[in-house]
């Protein structure tokens, strides 16, 4: 198994998480965890939520291929940035991810909590508690906020074996949420993303991801269109939704996202590949020198240990 | 999906399937299942409600000639009573006649009837061999026998309930018009400001109404406009001049009172320099289970000068047996903006013609139009918009759900953009819903183009909702059905969120689920090959 170097054992212990622990005894994820095959000793202590093998896709309508071979394990309570040029294939990858029709995926395999993700269906993934959130968040004029808020959470916890929740019991589920994002109540009466802003469609999206309660979040461009005010609110919100067992992949161009939202480890992305990854300072690097420092950075480590790898 | 026509099976698997294609226009049917119809069902090339109504069921080849067409006898009949060439306008001339008690008239609507009256004495109705009226056959309209009540037997009080149920809150004025005449009784104006004015023709300033009563519906109108003219009791007048803005909408209600089988409500609208309105015309059944056969036959003028600003809103959710002809003429001057918004659920037959003329530059245009078609009812819109000036804009939007496989929606908008009409902006796009198989859509959005430096487009979609609202649900961890439930019921709230009144939108939406109550939302619709 891809193990990345990235996991510090520092930052997994003062999550409070045991440094070993046999999988029978975990309560929260007995349902997958009884297909996965018995290792008794895990030695890191996040499960791996999500792994991506050699993934290559393409577009459905015209056979272009945009990524050629991704390789990413995100572990539970990890943050992950991804980065990279226009069309390196950053955004494919998340629409891959949860299945969106446009892409076809020719090879490779993505397992997540230990099932395949791509023998599932786009809803099925969501209510598995995979979530996207979209670039540019399509409009549904007619329908209202709190009911497809309710949709959403309901298939979601009817997969999760909970009481489905009547309109008033989930203006009570769904109240402290938006004051916890510090978001306007009016914004269940609208319609879905119609005449929203910018910043209240992604301010939306948070919301979402907040009601469905998602085991991952995979925020594509969460930042694009933001001023400095809602990025900084956008930001908190999702670090407030982070939980322990929770991971997030975000796609970004800017460092701007990673100081408010601190990932584990950044990937640099290019011609549908993850060419480099490394921690925070990789998107210290990038800002400074742009995706030339990325690869001067590269030659030199390649120079360094020509053998190992 | 602009300017794009989804793919359809070939001509030879409809006809094999028992579907007829009809060349022409853009026309096409739900899915077929000749599987697991049950065999009488798929037998007849027609539905027996189509045949009764005679309409050809979208054929044109050798079954149209065998099948009657109501009204040919009496086009054939020729020149009956009083010299008229058309049985069925002399029918209602005779109607109509002014007697001896009846009061007199003011005089524009005097002229305007007696201009019109002898117009129609060598006019006919037309039938599905008139192009304009190939998808709509007027017949069982035509069959209906005039018959106008006295005022004195309308049931006061079943009227004032009707009004009472049909509000809009924040509405500046209320305007009742009962089979066509303006109720002084039931319409308040209290909201309006003074320099207004809303009311019947009979209080109105005459001189400056008699410029344009009947002018646009002369040189522009369809035979069902002239044959308003010559029977509108009462003109319903909105006068807005210059400068003056309303920003509270007038509300207008049309009831039949049940008693007369055929009215002519018509209404003028004229606002000067810079005049802004909003006025909502709102049809409605005297009752929920009213089942006489009536015919609503209205027209209205509008007239927007320079810079004029106007929202018209027009709503039919009249019974079941309504047959219900609207007219809508427009005159826009330089700058003006003129904004139609539509719901048309109820009625039987129902069609709109609307007709915008531009009178200056820089004028802009917008329609919206939303029609749902379920059992025996055919909702028809043919728009015509004329650009003859530079810099104008114009956006159409026809959204039409057909939900029963013996409803139909007939769909013919047309926009000129003259040689003149340098730089003008021109949208037009339609997407159709067909939800059940048989269910038929005859659509022909159409962009003629004379001037070389303009923007155009347009499209029409047939049976398919947008991919990526269906995905936006999925990726949410709604099922697809679930998703197609929630996205067909909310089909038209694209046109009628416009407007913001939430009793409006209410009454709508009532009606839209109830027609959609029992109806199968397929899986998917297109995609499937169609058996042999």
């Amino acid at each position: 198994m891809y193990t990345s170097s990235l996991h510090s054992r520092h930052c997994h212990i003062q999550r409070g998480a045991p440094f070993w622990r046999p999988l029978g005894i975990r309560q929260k994820h007995t349902r997958w965890c009884k297909m996965q095959r018995f290792d008794t000793v895990r030695v890191f202590a996040g499960e791996v939520l999500l792994e991506v093998k050699d993934l290559e896709a393409k577009v459905a309508e015209t056979g272009q291929m945009i990524l050629r071979g991704v390789n990413l394990t995100v572990r539970e309570g990890e943050t992950h940035a991804i980065m990279g040029t226009n069309g390196s294939g950053k955004s494919t990858l998340s629409k891959c991810l949860v299945g969106h029709p446009d892409y076809e995926v020719t090879s490779g395999t993505v397992t997540y909590k230990g099932q395949n993700l791509l023998d599932l269906e786009p809803e099925e993934r969501a209510r598995a508690g995979l979530f996207m959130s979209f670039q540019s968040p399509v409009e549904v004029p007619g329908v209202s906020n709190s009911d497809f808020l309710r949709l959403a959470a309901n298939a979601r916890r009817k997969q999760l074996g909970q009481e489905e929740l009547g309109p008033l019991e989930f203006y009570g589920y769904v109240m402290p949420k938006l004051a916890a994002l510090k978001m306007n109540p009016d914004f269940l009466n609208r319609d879905v993303n119609a005449n929203f802003s910018g910043g209240e469609k992604k301010r939306n999206e948070i919301l979402q991801l907040s009601v469905l309660e998602a085991d991952i979040a995979v925020l594509d461009e969460i930042d694009s269109g933001l001023d400095i005010d809602a990025l900084r609110d956008v930001a908190d919100a999702v670090n407030s939704l982070k939980r322990p067992n929770s991971a997030t992949l975000m796609v970004t161009h800017y460092k701007r996202l990673l100081n408010y939202v601190v990932p584990e480890a950044v990937h640099i992305m290019e011609a549908g590949k993850i060419i480099y990854s490394g921690g925070i300072e990789v998107a210290d690097i990038l800002e400074q020198d742009g995706y030339e420092g990325i690869k001067s950075r590269m030659r030199e480590e390649a120079s360094k240990q020509p053998v190992s790898a | 999906m602009l300017g794009h026509l989804p793919e359809v099976a070939s001509q030879q698997a409809y006809r094999q399937a028992g579907q007829h294609f009809v060349p022409g226009p853009a026309c096409f049917s739900g899915r077929q299942h000749p599987g697991t119809l049950p065999q009488q069902t798929r037998k007849g090339g027609l539905s027996p409600s189509l045949q009764c109504w005679g309409i050809s069921g979208g054929q044109r080849s050798p079954r149209l000639h065998a099948l009657p067409v109501l009204n040919s006898s009496a086009v054939t009949d020729g020149a009956a009573a009083g010299g008229t060439e058309d049985k069925w306008i002399a029918r209602v001339l005779a109607e109509f006649q002014p007697s001896d008690e009846s009061p007199p008239l003011p005089y524009p609507l005097e002229a305007m009837q007696t201009e019109c009256t002898s117009a129609l004495r060598t006019q006919r109705m037309p039938t599905t061999r008139n192009e304009e009226y190939r998808f709509t056959d007027v017949g069982p309209l035509l069959q209906i026998q005039p018959q106008v009540a006295s005022p004195l037997d309308v049931d006061g009080e079943a009227v004032a309930a009707v009004s009472e149920a049909h509000s809009i809150k924040v509405a500046a004025a209320k305007i009742v018009v009962i089979d066509g005449v303006v109720s002084d009784q039931l319409s308040s104006t209290e909201g309006l400001p003074h320099q207004a004015f809303v009311g019947s023709l009979r209080d109105a300033p005459l001189d400056l109404m008699a410029q344009y009563l009947g002018q646009q519906a002369r040189t522009r109108g369809s035979p069902f406009a002239i044959v308003n003219g010559a029977t509108a009791q009462d003109v319903l007048c909105v006068y807005v001049p210059d400068g003056v803005h309303l920003d509270k909408p007038i509300h207008v209600l049309y009831i039949p009172s049940g008693h007369s089988t055929m009215a002519a409500p018509r209404l003028l609208c004229v606002l000067g320099t810079d005049a802004a309105a909003e006025v909502i015309e709102e049809f409605v059944s005297p009752a929920t289970d009213f089942s006489t056969p009536h015919v609503t036959n209205a027209l209205a003028e509008m007239e927007l000068a320079q810079g004029a600003r106007l929202k018209h809103g027009y709503v039919c959710l009249e019974g079941r047996q309504a047959m219900h002809m609207k007219g809508t003429l427009v005159r826009q001057a330089a700058s003006s903006t003129y904004k139609l918004t539509e719901a048309r659920l109820g009625g039987r037959l129902t069609r709109q013609d609307v007709n915008v003329a531009q009178e200056g530059e820089e004028t802009r245009t917008e329609m919206r139009s939303f029609l749902l078609c379920g059992d025996r009812q055919l909702h028809d819109l043919h728009s015509k918009l004329r650009l003859e000036h530079p810099r104008g804009t114009a956006d159409q939007l026809h959204k039409c759900i057909v939900a029963a496989g013996t409803g139909r929606g007939v769909f013919d908008g047309n926009v000129r953009v003259e040689q003149k009409a340098q730089k003008t902006d021109a949208g037009q796009l339609s997407r159709n819903l067909l939800l059940v198989p048989r269910a038929t859509v005859n659509v022909k959005p159409n962009l003629q183009i004379v001037a070389d430096d303009v923007k155009c487009t347009h499209g029409c979609a047939v049976s398919d909702l947008e991919e990526d609202q269906l995905f936006y649900f999925r990726a949410r961890g709604v099922d697809s059905a679930t998703a197609r439930r929630v996205l067909v019921y909310s089909f038209g709230a694209e046109v009628t969120t416009e407007w913001p009144y939430q009793q409006l939108r209410d009454r709508i939406q009532s009606a839209v689920d109830l027609a959609l109550a029992n109806v199968p939302i397929m899986e998917s619709i297109e995609s499937e090959p169609v058996e042999v």
